[in-house]
């Protein structure tokens, strides 16, 4: 069993009651604020070997394609040739970074991934994931996290927003749309 | 001998004449020199022992490599990052490198308000002496002040503001700019690569991925250490105890409090754990028309101390310091999302910022939190929270000053884009928690030195009051905030109590 699947917060518990594990997952949260208000801000993220292939090593497939969709939308660059999210390792490097964390820092987040997913439901009212809305519909959702007057969910976005930064800033293939030149040796 | 217990694995029982607990800035020191006049040494490190062939020049690589909890521990409302190292050398293996003495006017607060007597310049300077000579610091030529520091240096002048070409601890520098990352050359004197390997010379048995977790004490003397083998993620695979007269705490002041506490121990003050000061920093950036590529060359060469005078005020001011990431440290930095946030993005090779500093007088705590994991509090007073809005102030002025086109101001949700021409008057008249990313690499005063055993932790040398044998040498000793980069400082007090042990060992070897 993987230490994120031993955890009370994991998404195989949750999605056994729609509300309890929302209930649960904010209760928890907010419980682990240390934990969880860490990853709002991080100025460091952490992978120490990015994982082979596409082989997931910290989130299941439907996180991960969460993941994806919320990250294209975070690091929208508008640029026709820009690399595209699903081109690269960047959910990669994410979930391997998750994996080498201590499972009580990282053990919400995918429950964290699946509320995003459920966000237009539960907060704008809407018969909706997050993956089923079109670009901008979804860049409004993202920015109803932002702007929440509810702190809770403004932590979450930062969380969200800084490991897709992370996975998308760290690869290669973007340095040269920025501008930057890699490293020297 | 460094060794890595993780690549053992198993038990250990060891038993020395001094145990330190930490190998960064005040651990190294005391490790070196106790070990140089003759006396056995065990040295404690959670952090794994990385040198400079790991060191790759990726952010994805050496930030989790480098730092404290990943890099992401916070207060725990989530409105400062406290950054601190966790590996064989500490955060000296991450800093950049400024190298200043205490304040003068700080040591002189510390002495009248604290009743250190015993703590005047005279006293410090062969400390100092001694740790700028084995950290090799010297002035930075003007032919190493890098593009940015070159802007900022033209801007400060400009509008006739107090600035100066630092100090700092390299030798052989190649200006590749990722000190941050740990330095791939073993150009950065940090204590990786100087009391470390002399503390090894001397015979010190050095053990990285060794946690300490409890200090145990019989009869108000201190008996032993005990903790964990850990992992790179701090799972433990193992057990360590070390006997000795002596412990040497020097975690820094986020750990050592967490360390007294979980012990419970030293603490008759209720001190421990308070006091807590920051030195909150918060980044405003400038883009130029070019690019400049600030992250090339030495990061931090020029220091501005126009808004801060200390022999008026020893307890209030702002410092600005240049400032470059890499492609994640500044996307993170930068408020916002999608394609507004990747308009400044865009921009990454004609961007760099000025970090404001505050010398806070604002203070909070660390406590044992529930997770396993020191619970860090903290809240800018009023005052502290406008001090650090007029540093954002005078920061995007200079910035404009010295020819940036644009300045970032990261307030929060969306950041504050000011273009060349615009008045300042936008910038909020207050940043607290919240407003804008602050972030700490400077924790301190956690168990303040003083002389009264009833309002602080140790005395000048940085004896417990209390518990025999206990000293503690990191910056939870400082009374107050530094004011200044707490480096050399941090190294300097750690000598002296050295030397003190060392001075006084027969009191101590029962």
């Amino acid at each position: 069993m993987s230490p994120r699947r031993a955890s009370p917060l994991s998404p195989a518990r949750a999605t056994g009651s729609r509300f309890a594990a929302t209930r649960r997952s904010f209760l928890a949260l907010a419980g682990s604020t240390a934990a969880f208000t860490a990853l709002a801000q991080i100025r460091s993220p952490f992978v120490l070997a990015a994982p082979t292939g596409d082989r997931l090593r910290f989130f299941d497939e439907r996180e991960a394609e969460i993941l994806t969709q919320i990250m294209e939308r975070m690091v929208d660059t508008g640029c026709a040739d820009a690399p595209q999210v699903r081109d690269i390792g960047a959910v990669a490097s994410v979930d391997a970074l998750c994996a080498s964390l201590d499972p009580e820092l990282a053990g919400p987040l995918p429950l964290l991934i699946r509320a995003f997913d459920l966000g237009p439901f539960l907060f704008d009212f809407r018969f909706s994931r997050f993956t089923g809305l079109s670009d901008a519909e979804k860049d409004e959702s993202i920015a109803g996290w932002m702007t929440s007057r509810i702190h809770l969910r403004r932590v979450a976005f930062l969380a969200l927003r800084n490991l897709c930064f992370f996975g998308y800033y760290s690869q290669d293939e973007i340095w040269p749309l920025i501008g930057y030149a890699g490293p020297l040796l | 001998m460094i060794e890595k217990l993780l690549e053992r694995g198993g038990d250990r029982v060891e038993s020395a004449d001094v145990c330190v607990i930490g190998s960064g800035g005040g651990g190294a020191v005391v490790a070196a020199e106790i070990a140089s006049a003759g006396r056995s040494v065990v040295v404690l490190e959670q952090g794994h022992h990385w040198t400079r062939a790991d060191f790759v020049q990726r952010e994805d690589q050496m930030l989790p490599r480098l730092f404290e909890e990943a890099g992401m521990r916070q207060t725990v409302d989530g409105g400062v990052t406290v950054l601190q190292g966790r590996c064989v050398g500490g955060s000296t293996v991450h800093n950049l490198c400024y190298a200043f003495r205490a304040p003068e006017p700080i040591v002189d607060m510390w002495r009248e308000e604290h009743g250190l007597d015993q703590l005047t310049p005279r006293s410090l300077e062969p400390s100092y002496r001694r740790v700028e000579a084995n950290l090799r610091v010297k002035p930075i030529r003007e032919d190493e002040v890098n593009s940015l520091n070159r802007l900022i240096r033209a801007g400060t002048e400009k509008l006739g503001y107090s600035g100066f070409v630092t100090h700092h601890n390299r030798e052989g520098c190649v200006r590749a700019g990722y000190c941050i990352l740990g330095c791939s050359y073993d150009a950065k004197q940090s204590m990786l690569v100087t009391y470390v390997p002399r503390a090894d010379r001397a015979g010190a048995r050095i053990y990285a991925n060794a946690r300490a977790e409890r200090i145990e004490v019989e009869g108000q003397r201190v008996r032993r250490v005990l903790g964990s083998i850990v992992d790179h993620s701090g799972r433990s695979r193992g057990s360590i105890e070390v006997s000795a007269p002596v412990v040497v705490l020097a975690a820094g002041a986020v750990n050592s409090p967490d360390l007294l506490l979980r012990s419970g121990i030293a603490n008759r003050s209720g001190q421990v754990g308070n006091n807590l000061h920051l030195h909150p920093s918060v980044m405003v950036v400038g883009i130029w028309d070019e690019p400049i590529h600030a992250y090339r060359g030495i990061p931090q060469s020029y220091y501005i101390d126009q808004f801060i005078d200390l022999a008026r005020d020893p307890h209030s001011g702002t410092v600005l310091m240049p400032i470059a990431g890499f492609p994640v440290l500044t996307a993170v930095n930068l408020p916002g999302f999608g394609r507004r946030h990747f308009e400044h993005m865009r921009d990454f090779a004609k961007m760099g910022g000025l970090i404001v500093l505050l010398h806070d007088r604002s203070s909070g705590s660390v406590r044992n939190g529930s997770l396993g994991r020191p619970e860090i509090r903290y809240a800018l007073e009023a005052g502290d929270r406008r001090q650090l809005a007029e540093g954002l102030v005078h920061g995007a002025e200079i910035l404009f000053a010295a020819g940036a086109r644009r300045v970032v101001v990261p307030t929060q949700p969306e950041p504050l884009v000011l273009e060349r021409g615009d008045g300042l008057s936008a910038i909020p008249s207050e940043i607290g928690e919240g407003d804008a990313p602050i972030t700490s690499t400077h924790p301190q005063s956690t168990c303040r030195m003083g002389g009264d055993p009833n309002t602080s932790v140790v005395n000048a040398f940085g004896e417990s009051h209390e518990v025999a044998g206990l000293f503690i040498t990191d910056m939870s000793v400082f009374p107050t905030s530094l004011a200044a980069p707490p480096q050399i400082t941090t190294a300097a007090l750690a000598d002296r109590t050295a030397h003190h042990i060392l001075a006084r060992w027969l009191e101590f070897a029962v």
